[in-house]
């Protein structure tokens, strides 16, 4: 535990006190608040249908996920990468910490700039409440879906950083990963079987981020973003291990 | 305390070390010599536990380090080749890492932390980013947060790399310290350190130990003849073939083109060096130097490393 902590510290360090944190926060922010006025005006707009801005904020649009992807990527692919290009995981392996909880550390201090990141975003929630009653259930899932989402996007960039020194190389591997995961959803609506549509369905990203933002909450899809994310942690100690093979 | 066995590591096709073997006793330091390439980092991370061998064991007090992974890791202090630091922290901050991945408490680290930072002369930088810090104080850094949890053993490779003069000094005399505290294997290319901090030597060449023993033994076993060097104030002619008639010289040369110096070599257990002096004094020789040529750890390294085809005759030998 004493060795993800020391990780997961020194991490969340790296993200501050390098530029790239408070450009991703920029940006970030930047877009989200665009999104969020667009999404008002058109509902402000009387030829439009009505709708609750922030059902529209988290779900169905394309927005929420270009934020996504990216995010996933650009925290995670320096996070091992890095330490292969310079050498520092010679140092890092030969401490007494094993590969797992070098991952772990790594993981949890993505986790929690990726929250931290989102955090601003409750002063869309705010000013929405200051105009018209919200409805906390639907938010509360949609935050909860944004999490899950994000935590398996995490998970996959991570596993992509252990894969290459280049930062890049890692950033395009986590990006087409997460790209494969988004879209094999979206094969629902062109499979034929009832069987493949279920399976698809099952693993329909962008229909689960809709359900959370109307407040539906499905446990057995919390269980795929953990399992899955699980499985990629699984994958990057793996390679970690690997490493040391060749 | 150190032990190894065996220790064969491949990549590939090409083997980097070929069953090399040895052991540190407790407390003592241990120099690896070796040319480029010869298979020392790679021995020294198996040392570590950052390479697995390809066969053989390495056991650190007993336990072994594949087996029992990070608790044996847990009695290294590791000084790797390329110091890789994390270049956004200060130097306080980059050792208080380090000593909480070794699981250091609050008050051990209170209590290590000015300690290494003085032994590792880093007092002045210790709230420095390291990544503007010179090679030399990466270095220092390197090897504070090596010793941090004071270690039983300690790896260092290649700890005096990039060092000024001075610095060189004031590490080896802490090396030299720590030599006294913990075991040490120490990795190098400079000589006159291992004649300096070493107990026992191995001098390594393509992945195999060609010779291991105190710098004494090796110098006595691999010095070859016993020399003796001859300067003349001015040139006299027939000296080479005077000295030559000596009991026990087998060889006399010129040394330079000018006849003032000559390089005499001798059976193994003789001295001429007092029939030299009678001689120079019975002809009126204008002797003014007459000394021992005593092979160095050097020439030792040299001579065992250097492949047949490219031999250049080692310094300090003479022509046989």
């Amino acid at each position: 535990m004493n060795g993800v902590l020391a990780v997961l510290q020194r991490e969340l360090k790296a993200y501050f006190y390098a530029p790239l944190a408070y450009v991703v926060l920029t940006f970030f922010l930047l877009v989200q608040g665009y999104y969020f006025s667009v999404i008002v005006a058109y509902l402000s707009d009387p030829r439009y249908p009505a709708g609750k801005p922030l059902e529209l904020f988290f779900g169905q649009t394309i927005f929420t996920w270009l934020v996504l992807i990216f995010a996933g990527t650009f925290l995670t692919m320096r996070l091992i990468s890095e330490e292969l290009r310079s050498g520092t995981i010679e140092t890092l392996m030969t401490a007494p910490v094993s590969e797992t909880q070098v991952v772990l550390g790594k993981y949890l201090a993505a986790l929690a700039f990726y929250v931290f990141l989102w955090v601003p975003t409750l002063a869309f929630v705010v000013i929405v409440r200051y105009f018209t009653p919200v409805d906390w259930g639907p938010i509360a899932a949609s935050y909860l879906g944004i999490f899950g989402i994000g935590a398996l996007f995490l998970a996959v960039g991570l596993f992509a950083s252990a894969t290459s020194k280049n930062q890049i190389v890692a950033a395009i591997a986590s990006f087409f990963f997460v790209l494969v995961l988004f879209s094999i959803g979206l094969l629902e609506s062109l499979a034929n079987g009832e069987t493949a549509k279920a399976v698809f369905g099952y693993l329909n990203l962008w229909q689960h981020m809709d359900d959370f933002a109307k407040g539906i909450v499905d446990t057995r899809r919390l269980v795929y973003y953990a399992s899955a994310a699980a499985f990629f942690l699984f994958l990057t100690t793996r390679a970690l291990q690997a490493k040391k093979w060749r | 305390m150190i032990e190894a066995q065996q220790l064969t590591r491949r990549f590939g096709d090409f083997t980097a070390v070929a069953g090399i073997s040895f052991s540190v006793p407790e407390g003592e330091i241990l120099g690896m010599l070796g040319p480029n390439g010869a298979g020392k980092t790679t021995t020294i991370r198996m040392l570590t536990g950052f390479l697995p061998p390809s066969s053989g064991r390495v056991t650190l007090g007993g336990r072994d380090l594949f087996g029992d992974s990070v608790a044996v890791r847990r009695q290294i202090g590791y000084l790797p080749e390329n110091v890789a630091l994390y270049p956004e922290l200060r130097v306080e901050e980059y050792l208080g890492w380090r000593g909480r991945l070794e699981g250091l408490d609050r008050a051990t680290m209170r209590r290590r932390l000015p300690l290494v930072l003085d032994r590792c002369l880093l007092g002045d930088v210790r709230r420095q980013v390291i990544g503007t810090l010179s090679k030399g104080y990466r270095q220092r850094v390197g090897l504070a947060a090596a010793i941090l949890h004071d270690p039983k053993v300690l790896v260092l490779d290649e700890p005096t790399v990039g060092l000024d003069p001075k610095q060189i000094i004031a590490i080896r005399e802490l090396i030299r310290e720590l030599g006294r505290e913990h075991t040490l294997l120490l990795s190098t290319h400079i000589l006159p350190e291992v004649e300096l901090l070493c107990q026992k030597v191995m001098i390594v060449d393509r992945g195999r130990i060609v010779a291991e023993g105190s710098p004494a033994e090796l110098r006595e076993r691999w010095q070859g003849a016993f020399g003796v060097a001859v300067e003349l104030a001015a040139p006299v002619t027939g000296v080479a073939e005077a000295l030559a008639e000596l009991p026990g010289v087998e060889s006399a040369a010129a040394a330079d083109g000018e006849g003032r110096r000559f390089r005499l070599s001798c059976a193994r257990g003789a001295d001429p060096r007092g029939d030299v002096f009678r001689l120079a004094a019975a002809r009126g020789w204008p002797l003014v130097e007459l000394a021992a040529t005593r092979a160095s750890l050097e020439d030792v390294f040299v001579r065992l490393t250097t492949r047949d085809e490219d031999a250049p005759a080692p310094a300090g030998e003479v022509a046989r």
